[in-house]
């Protein structure tokens, strides 16, 4: 099988709270013969708090990370956060389109950025980088029976001019990558809506109502379970889904699993393996009636 | 609305220094808004702004810039970046309100959520000790910090039992470079 060698930049949350991601991820990947470097000494891409305060800060942040990617002698670097790889792209683009800004930025940080690596998201890795056919042909056990929402958020495709991947509308990369894993996937109208993550912890209510319209669009296209690729979206519509039920007197009790779960189940691997005992809405009565386990 | 401006203006004869900034500094010419209202009608929390995305464009030519630092939007934008990407013209609304959000702060005005503001910094302040962020040290600083020790107390312990806390997350080693990044820029305003 193919061999590929990719910096990986896992952000906090993979070391932390979305620890089930980056089990997953990694296993998927070594089975798709794709090799991830982790970053060496990585740090936080201060995410919304950065760029919100401080726009050199949150570029000096990025750029350091960058540098590293360099100095690894790697010319390509993927994460599996939605919020990182808008930061980490946008850095990349923001030091490849100002020659003043690189020279601002290499001083800032004290290192070389000569060499600017690609970045892409862990899923455009797959879907482009792999290939569609790749991925279907390491199944074992399509997940058949199974209706998936597979919901994009905010910054994994937007904005265009930064993601530059799939459409920032209608995306469907992650669709087709379900689908070629034996699931089918429902239309549905807030695949790439906002789910109200960055604001997680300091404003509840948006979050309530925002994760709310997704869960009941899900609901209403008649969906099994959510699909998501950012841990920021997993946490938020996973853990504030009881709260949500609360507000709007819904029982929804719909799963949020990462795509890369997903693909590990295809692949062969068991539930246990995959960490889905670490999603707080269980995902395992689904899978199981499904005869997935 | 805003005492900024009366029912009938000239908009050639308005002085808007905002708007000269945006384009000096970032090369965002609001002038080429087309007044379509795509960005306002996508927005994900534009129900609950005082001025929707359109608005605060409009803001901007007509240089109200004390209403803009000082409005609830400024704070409850979710930068999901659905303005910006419908926006036939590629006004990048979400920069206009980083740069907002960085003035108003400099300027000593008092954020309009105030969790919002204390939550970003919290986090920062993190990253700018350890070179990352432990999402069980954010919470925990950040619920005492607001007086509200038992919000999300039974989150946090299904969280615990799933074994999904790690409170002991690793520092960067060379954290002083990290640190370096915030003595030049956000220390030094705060």
């Amino acid at each position: 099988m193919i061999g590929m060698d990719i910096a990986y930049y896992p952000g906090c949350s993979l070391h932390g709270i979305a620890r089930e991601y980056g089990r997953s991820t990694a296993l998927v990947c070594r089975r798709l013969g794709i090799r991830l470097h982790e970053i060496d000494d990585w740090n936080c891409c201060g995410a919304t708090a950065a760029h919100s305060l401080d726009h050199e800060l949150t570029l000096g942040l990025s750029a350091r990370n960058l540098s590293i990617v360099n100095r690894m002698n790697l010319d390509r670097v993927t994460t599996p956060c939605a919020g990182c790889f808008s930061r980490l792209k946008g850095c990349s683009l923001a030091l490849g389109n100002s020659h003043e800004t690189r020279e601002r930025l290499e001083k800032r940080i004290e290192s070389t950025l000569a060499k600017l690596p690609e970045v892409a998201h862990l899923l455009q890795v797959l879907v482009e980088w792999i290939g569609i056919k790749g991925l279907a042909d390491a199944v074992s056990r399509p997940l058949s029976g199974l209706r998936l929402a597979a919901y994009y958020g905010c910054l994994l495709t937007r904005p265009r001019a930064v993601a530059r991947f799939d459409d920032p509308e209608q995306p469907t990369s992650m669709d087709r990558l379900l689908r070629a894993m034996g699931a089918d996937t429902v239309l549905w109208s807030h695949k790439a809506e906002c789910c109200g993550g960055a604001f997680a912890a300091a404003q509840t209510g948006i979050v309530v109502d925002l994760g709310g319209q997704v869960l009941e669009a899900a609901r209403q296209a008649g969906a099994d379970a959510l699909v998501v690729a950012c841990p920021m979206c997993q946490v938020n519509l996973d853990s504030r889904q009881e709260a949500i039920e609360e507000a709007r007197g819904v029982r929804y009790n719909m799963p949020v699993i990462y795509f890369t779960q997903l693909m590990g189940l295809a692949y062969g691997f068991s539930g246990t393996q995959m960490a889905l005992d670490k999603l707080l809405v269980s995902p395992l009565p689904l899978l199981g009636h499904k005869g997935l386990l | 609305m805003g005492p900024d401006f009366h029912t009938s203006f000239r908009l050639e004869r308005i002085e808007s220094p905002l708007k000269r900034e945006l384009k000096d500094l970032f090369g965002i010419d609001v002038d080429t808004c087309l007044e379509c209202g795509k960005c306002s009608g996508g927005c994900s929390n534009g129900h609950v702004f005082d001025y929707t995305p359109r608005k605060i464009v409009q803001l901007v030519k007509l240089g109200a810039e004390e209403t803009l630092l000082k409005m609830d939007a400024l704070w409850i934008c979710l930068s999901c970046q659905l303005c910006l990407d419908r926006c036939p013209s590629g006004i990048d609304i979400p920069r206009i309100l980083d740069h907002l959000r960085e003035k108003s702060r400099r300027r000593g005005i008092p954020a309009t959520r105030p969790a919002v503001g204390l939550f970003h910094d919290l986090m920062l302040d993190q990253v700018r000790k350890s070179g990352r962020v432990s999402e069980v040290g954010l919470m925990l600083r950040f619920n005492v910090a607001t007086g509200q020790y038992l919000n999300d107390a039974g989150l946090g312990w299904k969280m615990f039992l799933k074994g999904k806390l790690h409170p002991f997350s690793p520092s960067v080693k060379s954290v002083k470079e990290v640190r370096r990044l915030f003595e030049e820029s956000y220390g030094k305003k705060t």
